[in-house]
């Protein structure tokens, strides 16, 4: 590798710990018109106070924003280099009846803006694949003559991709990117450490990024999958929407960052966030009644998926189609009631907690209970934990119809 | 070894109304391990149970219903059953797979499967309490239609039983009727006829027994996982909870594969007035889901007294673009009407568009159908014609029969839009030839579900397919084909798989199961093996080459507009390419090798 090309790649990852997290931008060109890519300049200026390692642009944005990209501790500036039609916005326009690619600016070009990388897509699985392959093996003879960091995003795209070859697609797909002269690779998360594990090793060591995708519900998820990929050896992400679409931008940069760079756990970030005492907030309007929140708290503390052994529940309306969540409002009413003085308040969650020992399964509590939510069965009493401050009836919800105060 | 407490219950219960004995049996690991469940085990104990040329309204014809080892478990969408019998509307294959909470309370009662044969000798209901069943007569609910006959049976057991039933056009033998449950149904093919048959109301169904999994901790983590990634996939996240499936509608106009007027056309002037924007705007108030779904596909629409669920994509096509129709109200109206008297939505609106290009074309005039003008676009001709369908009244008795038999009687089989006997769901196959390759070799007949290629060649989800070429349809289609039936033999939804790869799929079977199911190509494998053996129940009903046919309408009749103007199906160079990739011969029967390498000759009482 040519001194340019030691210097810029070490611009984009950290070489204290050979981590990176890149922002990607440059969803205009291949997306359209979306939230967060409108005021480019004003989402970039969040992006950049939570100090991101590098900010991937289009051509034209790179050139009109250059000056956000000036001055110490300023991000690097790397540069997309190829179009494609793949992934357009379904909602406005018209499906193209083929893939269709092309570069859209050269790698000199990309070395007078400033830019300390090129980014290219490499596409498996359709039919003008010797075209994509030429076009990226010249992307790759023009950054070593300009000793430019070339990153490739090696996709499985087209009618030979199913969901049974995917993984394999991908790996087929990243070691073409590492023939065809990669420096850098942004890779699509395969869903389990296992399976990517394999593909990091695929990549011979070429740092490989993953890319983030359409945004997740919660900032939780995006977490996890950064950790997750991190502990099967990706040195880094490359996320766009997951961070302009965010309602803080600078924020999800500050807390992705503390995952890559700091080496915190998803959980550690959450209990930070999330303050004692741990209020369960209810939004009857969203709930759809999947159930999911109920099979998910019998199966964290029975091991077993039956909403009745919940510690809380789902009330359909006579008509069968208006749900209605009822959790423990820490209301306390049962251990005021408790003649056994057996239930008490956790001082860290807030939760109650019951004695075995003192517990003679009267049941008063359970009667007493304005939620319905406390139960016995075969003489236990089933009650709220809160999950120990991170309930798992809220991390499964997907509508939000249950949230926490300061939520995720 | 019992597979009890491994994701699945552990249980088949074999119920014979005719002698009302109760037979429980153990599920076979072998069985698990071979076809894993729901379509596959629905499959095998189809084929191995009833003789060839089995009458599927007789006795002898099995209604069977078959849970998967991910049914109501943490893993996304985990609701699914099959219904699987020999189909009365086709004479063939049937599997409909169906949601809502049904087959989550089934496994909770002990049993992956129940088997019906027989026939009761009054109007009765099986009652599955907690691994003990019985059989009551349910006279009262004669004529009951869904809805009503379900809360009627909660009410006389109690609320907490979850209720499969028939509407009146079941009782009557519709061969379109359905199955319903928690306003779900399962709609093709006349399982509801089957149901009836066996002079069966209603099955209802109550368990205590929680579900449980082999490794707790792989499977959880696993299940989130993939949870995780329906949050973070498009169709999962964002187009199927705020629009249900009618979000594709424009897009599908778009691209001129929007089936309007009897096929006659791919593209609908008004499909803006229906568009998933619209609904939302006007009539849908609340998401719904089933058992386990982060999605919610469901959506609610609200007019006076009644709530229906839907329209879903096919039921608003088949009941509006496909009869002219942009009428929102009317739609409703119509599916409320199919929903109520049991009927499926999509063979409805074929029907119905059948009748209106009979009667444009002055094959027929109102004369013959009860006075009625039968005009496309008319939303009182649609609503009448639905009306006669779903209460076998008048016309409705003949034109419930559907569109074959139909266009025997008129002889206009060229405008009959059916495979199989089965009608033709929404995408217009001379715009997406994959799906035209889908319909002629599907095993229920005209379906886009058995290959949904639509998805690439329409809606371009990872990368646009030209969807008027045939290179490489044939090897698309049998993927999907085989990936699909391993899906319907799981338990969990379509729908949630498109977020999924199969290396996630595997992942929560493994370690629900036990079994060694991790390897994506171990699940392709079954899934191919469970679609050859529905292609051999199939042949051995004498299905040939001749049958994997379409319309001609889509073999001759040039596209007449929109972007796949001038187009049709070159079906016989895809149908060729499609046998020698399945390893079946030119007549389409599966070889004996192909047979051998998917160990079919193990499992399969091939002798009767």
């Amino acid at each position: 590798m040519g001194f340019g090309k030691i210097i810029r790649l070490n611009q984009i990852i950290d070489p204290s710990d050979g981590r990176s997290l890149v922002v990607a931008a440059d969803h205009g060109l291949m997306l359209g018109p979306i939230k967060g890519v409108i005021d480019l300049e004003v989402t970039l200026r969040k992006v950049i106070a939570g100090g991101p390692d590098a900010i991937l642009l289009s051509p034209g944005q790179a050139r009109r924003l250059h000056h956000l990209f000036t001055g110490k501790g300023a991000p690097a500036m790397l540069v997309r280099i190829d179009w494609t039609n793949a992934f357009r916005d379904k909602t406005y326009t018209l499906p193209a009846r083929s893939i269709q690619f092309n570069r859209v600016t050269t790698v000199k070009d990309a070395v007078k803006i400033g830019a300390s990388g090129v980014v290219t897509y490499l596409f498996l699985g359709f039919d003008r694949e010797e075209d994509h392959m030429a076009m990226v093996e010249e992307f790759s003879a023009e950054c070593e003559y300009w000793d430019m960091p070339l990153i490739v995003e090696p996709l499985p795209m087209g009618p030979r991709v199913t969901k049974a070859n995917y993984v394999d697609m991908v790996k087929m797909a990243v070691e073409k990117a590492v023939e065809l002269g990669a420096d850098a690779l942004k890779v699509p998360y395969t869903g389990d450490p296992y399976s990517f594990r394999d593909i990091v090793k695929v990549s011979s060591g070429v740092p490989v990024l993953v890319l983030g995708g359409y945004k997740a519900l919660s900032i939780r998820d995006s977490l996890e999958v950064i950790s997750e990929v991190l502990e099967s050896g990706a040195a880094g992400v490359v996320f766009g929407r997951n961070i302009v679409q965010d309602q803080n931008p600078d924020e999800a940069v500050r807390l992705m960052k503390r995952i890559i760079h700091g080496k915190e756990t998803v959980t550690d970030i959450l209990r930070e966030r999330i303050k004692p005492p741990v209020r369960i907030i209810v939004d009857a309007e969203k709930c759809s009644g999947c159930r999911v929140c109920e099979i998910a708290c019998s199966f964290t503390h029975e091991k077993v998926f039956d909403p009745s052994m919940a510690r809380l529940r789902i009330e359909n309306s006579s008509t069968g189609v208006l749900f209605t969540p009822y959790v423990c409002t820490l209301c306390y009413s049962c251990v005021n009631v408790c003649p056994q003085k057996a239930l008490k308040v956790n001082s860290k969650t807030g939760a109650v907690e019951v004695s075995p020992e003192l517990c003679q399964g009267c049941g008063i509590c359970v009667e007493t209970c304005p939620a319905g939510v406390l139960k016995l069965v075969n003489g236990r009493l089933f009650l709220c934990d809160l999950c120990n401050g991170l309930p798992e009836c809220v991390k499964w919800c997907s509508r939000n119809a249950l949230r926490v105060e300061g939520g995720w | 070894m019992s597979l009890s407490g491994k994701g699945y219950a552990g249980g088949v219960v074999k119920i014979d109304l005719s002698s009302e004995r109760v037979e429980k049996a153990e599920l076979s690991q072998r069985d698990a391990l071979m076809v894993l469940g729901g379509k596959g085990l629905g499959a095998l104990l189809l084929y191995n149970s009833t003789p060839k040329y089995v009458d599927p309204l007789s006795p002898e014809n099995p209604l069977i219903l078959a849970t998967g080892p991910l049914t109501g478990t943490l893993a996304p969408s985990s609701c699914r059953f099959s219904v699987v019998t020999k189909s009365p509307h086709t004479g063939l294959f049937l599997d409909s797979n169906c949601g809502g909470f049904f087959g989550v309370e089934l496994k909770k009662a002990g049993f992956d499967v129940v088997i019906i044969t027989g026939k009761a000798s009054q109007l009765s209901m099986v009652i599955i309490d907690d691994g003990r069943v019985r059989i009551e007569e349910a006279t009262e609910l004669r004529g009951a239609k869904t809805m009503d006959a379900e809360k009627k049976v909660k009410k006389r057991l109690n609320e907490e039983f979850r209720v499969l039933t028939i509407g009146p056009a079941g009782e009557e033998l519709a061969p379109i009727a359905g199955i319903f449950t928690d306003l779900r149904c399962a709609g093709r093919g006349g399982a509801g006829a089957v149901m009836g048959s066996k002079n069966l109301k209603a099955i209802a169904v109550r368990g205590s027994r929680p579900i449980s999994v082999y490794d707790p901790e792989g499977f959880e983590k696993a299940c989130w996982r993939a949870h995780r990634r329906l949050r973070m996939h498009e169709v999962t996240a964002r187009s199927l909870p705020t629009y249900g499936t009618v979000n594709i509608i424009e897009t599908i106009n778009e691209t001129g594969a929007l089936p309007t007027r009897n096929f006659e056309t791919g593209v609908f002037s008004d499909t803006w007035k229906i568009s998933g924007y619209e609904w939302r705007k006007q009539l849908w108030k609340r998401d719904k889901a089933c058992f386990g779904c982060p999605i919610a596909c469901s959506k609610l629409a609200y007019i006076s007294d009644y709530v229906v669920d839907g329209p879903d994509y096919e039921t608003l096509w088949a009941l509006g673009p496909l009869c002219g129709v942009s009428d929102r109200e009317a739609v409703v109206y119509a599916n409320w009407l199919c929903d109520a008297y049991g009927v499926d939505t999509i063979s409805t609106g074929v029907i119905v568009s059948f009748v209106m290009e009979l009667y444009e074309k002055k094959c027929i005039g109102s004369e013959d159908i009860d006075g009625i003008h039968a005009e496309w676009g008319s939303s009182e001709a649609l609503l009448k014609l639905v009306e006669k369908i779903c209460k076998g009244d008048g016309v409705g008795r003949e034109l419930r029969l559907g569109v074959r038999k139909l266009s025997i009687k008129y002889g206009c089989e060229d405008i009959a839009m059916h495979v199989k006997g089965l009608e033709m769901p929404g995408y217009e196959p001379r715009a997406a030839k994959g799906m035209g390759l889908g319909y002629a070799t599907s095993d229920r007949g005209a379906c886009h579900l058995r290959a949904y290629t639509a998805d690439k060649e329409l809606l371009a989800y990872g990368g646009a397919v030209d969807p008027v070429k045939i290179d490489g349809k044939a090897r698309l289609v049998v993927d999907y084909q085989n990936e699909k039936a391993l899906i319907d033999s799981t338990g969990i939804c379509f729908f949630a798989s498109f977020a999924l790869t199969f290396r996630e799929i595997g992942d929560m079977l493994t370690t629900a199961t036990g079994l060694p199911l991790e390897d994506a190509t171990t699940l392709k494998t079954i899934g191919e093996r469970v679609y050859n053996l529905t292609r051999l129940f199939n042949v051995r009903e004498g299905i040939k080459r001749k049958d994997d046919s379409l319309p001609r309408r889509f073999l001759e009749e040039p596209m007449p507009e929109g972007p796949a103007k001038g187009s049709v199906v070159e079906l016989s160079k895809m149908l060729d390419e499609y046998y020698t990739l399945r390893g079946w011969d030119e007549n389409g029967v599966p070889k004996v090798e192909t047979l051998r390498r998917l160990n079919l000759d193990l499992i399969l009482n091939i002798g009767n």
